[in-house]
């Protein structure tokens, strides 16, 4: 493989040293002149209508410059996800949120908010709001709100009762033919726990209303430019006059934001209107998990018929998923989660049905894998059950069944490359395979086990939703290269990536390029950071932009050295003549022409001379991206205390087929933070609620996030199939490390204890009771 | 309640700032003295994003009352190294990839700069506990623990 320069360099992050010194700006940080605060008042109820809201004493209080509420709001129907309010044709958009509504449908649900000198104010004046509220019956439980009597949470759905949008439904060959001549069938229902995606810093938004009507954001969203559409679409104002960015940093993402950053945005911009001074709205934590979207959880049932001989024959895989009080990406998620669980294994029928249920709770939406681990968890389950009635090896019996380079599959693109066999056997040799089974010796109360889960993504989210790029680079007058793209960073790494893709296409060197990010008003319309796809998708952007201006420099530089630009290259920043060794004489190379011995010219000789003569390098980059599976193999080894119930991770062997790894640290960075993520979803987090639809684990010390003492060997083991649709050979690599670590971690506690487990997490509880129950 | 004036050594500076009873010392650092290298996550002590130094200990500013905070010595992420000249931990945490959105780093940095400030060299489970306290849902700690031990060694190395 072509050895490359900037590119599969763990170079250091370019935003390292801001934020090792604490000055790297986030939206928490950002201040302006004269800057009110916002706080928001939310619903006690998880259903009721407000009858009458009273805000003149809270309005009196000094300090309060503004109170909203539905009543003085606009009346704009959208949806908070990225992709929903403006969706694919023949795709309707499910619009069902406003700023405020005088009903609210999920405790926590925003009821009012109040702009006020400071946040203290501001807090006070929430009390003196005074709002009387109908109580209207609430549902909890998604298969409980599909049933007749259960209460209408969004009026009435064409699908079925209070399903949002549509009902997915992804048909493969005859799957009833294929149980039919399937010699074992195992079918078995799961259900999944709600996660959140905390990340260190909760939702905010500071938004600037101008005397001429432009508006400003500074906020945390993943998706600046989307973000502008939606607020464009509820405020009735061009997309021109809205400016959304980061502040330029966000402190993680992992779902929560793509799209508005809960209602963050628009209640700061409602407020602003109001107060006509700039608003900064910073959500308490309580906020964050309460409000702002979650994992969805859910229902998953998975049919698997299988010949005698292993061979995979039919495929059914069924899901029933928790939507909470509102959309979001209620109608994605599913579709993803049986795209995703369907294309793992070559199997000829599949049937996959699957939707999303409206409940009286914290709304559902993007969340790390979307959709993804929770297809895999059951699945993964499914396929070890399947491996011990077969009497064969699991290893052996995912072998003989994952899918390979060109197999038929459900998805709307090729599979073009597979790197799963390597990710298995190299996984496989890290946690030592071949101990599984000889792990405790008789007796033992702390029982070892050994599991595997595997598993695929996408690079990003097109032919699903919209999703493109556009990348512009352009070469300064001393020769640095000015890169601009509208996607964040989120902390995955895209404002180095980026530059490195640049970098080496232009041969400039790193320090030479700079990035302008995440900004609607300086960068071209890109989707966002989701979906896996920003080094993928907004990488090939940039390689576009960058092929571009590089065509222009070297045709420029061919004109001027006389030879044709095709025997031109550029290194460190330099353009030099193919094959002319150093030392060489210029003569004859035309070179001698532009100076005195030379026979090389630096970018910046070179941009300095087209500027002269009235020209600049100009490249720019219109993608729609490819798609393409990213694959992984974990194994975890777990130790069961079976007095206590509790699991320990002791290591999880993770091996991902990334394409390329553009920054292998980077890449690894992602692997292990996604593994950690996936920990917590296997053995700890998860948000209940009590019988008054109010969350129970509403904090991070409740919700039981994985902490540095928690976190076992993770050995992130790198695989490049190398695949063509991607720039340099890149896929997705950011969400993949949670996908297949609850299988791993599930069928590992089955190895070590006999007990198959349908519901995560394995908490101390759920685990003791279950060994009690077989005889612990 | 009336405010009062706070007096204390802020990054080796004799500082003094106005401040009210109730507030806490996160508050003073990031909205009064503009410190916002120390970030607040929670400001119920759950994270660790605010983490700063109170004479050697580290602490959760946002569960210390500003007042509590007279007389002592506090540092933050701004106080113990500048671009030109980096506390080793900074280098280590740049260099071994363990930033990534960054929002955890300062108070990272300033837990595990209390740790090996007292113990120059510490076990994997000193490291741990030290950080325990510190929330960071993106790197999975694997690269954070390896940059302090780095940066410790790098300092044993340099004594």
């Amino acid at each position: 493989m072509k050895e490359y320069t900037t590119v599969g360099k763990s170079v250091r992050k370019l935003d390292a040293l801001e934020k090792a010194t604490g000055t790297a700006t986030f939206s928490t940080d950002f201040s302006l002149p004269g800057m009110l605060y916002g706080k928001v008042l939310r619903s006690p109820y998880p259903h009721a209508r407000i009858i009458k809201i009273d805000t003149t004493e809270a309005e009196k209080l000094p300090g309060v410059k503004a109170v909203a509420t539905y009543q003085n709001t606009p009346r704009e129907l959208f949806n908070t996800s990225a992709t929903m309010t403006f969706t694919v044709p023949s795709l309707e958009p499910v619009l069902d949120q406003y700023i405020f509504d005088n009903v609210v449908r999920y405790v926590g649900d925003e009821v009012a908010a109040v702009a006020a000198t400071s946040e203290r104010i501001a807090e006070e004046a929430l009390k003196l709001i005074k709002v009387e509220y109908e109580e209207l019956p609430a549902v909890f439980d998604p298969l409980e709100a599909m049933k007749p009597e259960a209460p209408d949470i969004q009026g009435p759905c064409r699908e079925g009762k209070n399903i949002p949008g549509e009902t997915v439904k992804i048909p493969v060959g005859d799957v009833a033919k294929g149980f039919a001549e399937s010699d074992i069938i195992i079918e078995k229902q799961f259900k999944l726990p709600i996660q959140k995606q905390a990340q260190l810093e909760t939702q905010a938004a500071v938004a600037q209303v101008g005397v001429d009507g432009k508006i400003t954001v500074w906020s945390t969203t993943q998706t600046p430019h989307p973000t502008r559409m939606i607020l464009s679409k509820i405020f009735g104002v061009p997309h021109s006059k809205i400016r959304v960015l980061n502040p330029p940093y966000v402190g993680g993402g992992f779902g929560v934001r793509i799209g508005l950053s809960a209602k963050a945005e628009p209640i700061a911009v409602a407020l602003s209107i109001l107060a006509k001074k700039p608003v900064k709205i910073v959500y308490s934590r309580e906020e964050d998990f309460i409000a702002s979207d979650t994992r969805h959880g859910g229902y998953v049932t998975v049919k698997l018929g299988a010949k005698s001989d292993g061979t995979f024959h039919a495929l059914d895989l069924r899901a029933v998923l928790d939507a909470g009080a509102y959309c979001s990406f209620s109608c994605e998620t599913p579709g993803v989660l049986g795209a995703m669980g369907l294309s793992v294994y070559r199997i000829p029928n599949e049937y996959y049905y699957g939707h999303s249920v409206y409940t009286n709770k914290t709304p559902a939406g993007a969340m790390r894998g979307f959709g993804n681990p929770q297809a895999m968890f059951p699945i993964e389950s499914v396929v070890d059950m399947m491996a011990e009635k077969l009497n064969m090896d699991p290893l052996e019996l995912r072998m003989k069944n994952i899918m390979k380079v060109g197999d038929p599959w459900c998805l709307p693109y090729p599979c073009q490359s597979t790197g799963l066999a390597e990710c298995i056997e190299k996984g496989a040799k890290s946690i030592g395979w071949e101990r599984r089974g000889k792990l405790n010796k008789p007796g033992a109360k702390k029982l070892r086990g050994i599991g595997v889960g595997v598993g695929t993504h996408c690079s990003n989210a097109w032919p699903f939703c919209v999703d493109y790029d556009n990348a512009i680079i352009t070469v300064q007058q001393d020769g640095s290269i000015h890169l601009a793209s509208g996607v964040p960073d989120i902390g995955t790494g895209t404002s180095t990536t980026l530059p490195q893709f640049a970098a080496e296409v232009l041969g400039a060197r790193l320090e030479d390029v700079n990035i302008t990010f995440a900004d609607t008003q300086s960068t071209p319309f890109d989707i966002g950071s989701h979906a896996s796809r920003t080094c993928y998708a907004a990488g090939t952007a940039v390689v576009a932009a960058a092929t571009d201006a590089r065509k222009q420099i070297l045709e420029y530089a061919g004109n001027l050295f006389e030879v044709p630009p095709e025997n031109l290259d550029i290194k460190d920043s330099e353009i030099y003549i193919i094959n002319q060794n150093l030392g060489e004489d210029c003569k004859g190379s035309g070179v001698c022409q532009i100076g005195e011995g030379k026979k090389t010219m630096t970018l910046k000789e070179l941009a300095y001379h087209a500027h002269l003569r009235n020209k600049q390098f100009i490249g720019v980059g219109r993608i729609v991206p490819g798609n393409a599976p990213p694959w992984h193999a974990h194994f975890a080894e777990v130790e069961v205390d079976t007095e206590t119930g509790q699991v320990k991770v002791i290591k999880v062997a993770a091996a991902h087929d990334v394409g390329k790894a553009i920054n292998p640290v980077i890449v690894e960075g992602q692997i292990e933070g996604g593994v950690l993520m996936g920990v917590g979803y296997a053995v700890s987090e998860e948000i209940r609620y009590d019988d008054k639809g109010r969350q129970i684990h509403s904090s991070l010390h409740k919700y039981f996030l994985p902490t540095i003492e928690d976190t076992p060997e993770i050995d992130a083991i790198l695989v490049e199939s190398n695949e063509p649709s991607g720039p340099f050979g890149a896929k997705g690599v950011g969400e993949t490390g949670l996908v297949p670590t609850a299988g791993a971690i599930a069928n590992a506690v089955y190895d070590a204890t006999g007990v198959r487990f349908y519901e995560i997490p394995l908490t101390e509880e759920r685990v003791y009771k279950a060994l009690k129950q077989n005889g612990y | 309640m009336s405010n009062t004036i706070l007096s204390f050594t802020l990054n080796g500076e004799f500082t003094e700032v106005q401040v009210s009873p109730s507030d806490m010392l996160v508050d003073v650092l990031r909205d009064k003295l503009h410190l916002t290298g120390t970030k607040k996550g929670c400001g119920k002590g759950e994270c660790g994003a605010c983490t700063v130094i109170m004479n050697g200990e580290a602490v959760n500013s946002c569960m210390v009352p500003a007042m509590k905070a007279e007389g002592s010595k506090v540092e933050t992420i701004e106080g113990i190294g500048s671009p030109d000249k980096l506390h080793p931990l900074q280098v280590s945490f740049m260099d071994n990839g363990a930033i990534q959105c960054g929002f955890c780093t300062p108070g990272m940095i300033m837990s595990a700069k209390a740790l090996i400030d007292k113990k120059a060299e510490p076990s994997k489970e000193e490291i741990q506990e030290a950080l325990s306290g510190n929330i960071c849902r993106c790197t999975g700690y694997v690269k954070i623990e390896k940059a302090v031990s780095d940066a410790a060694k790098q300092i044993r190395e340099n004594l």
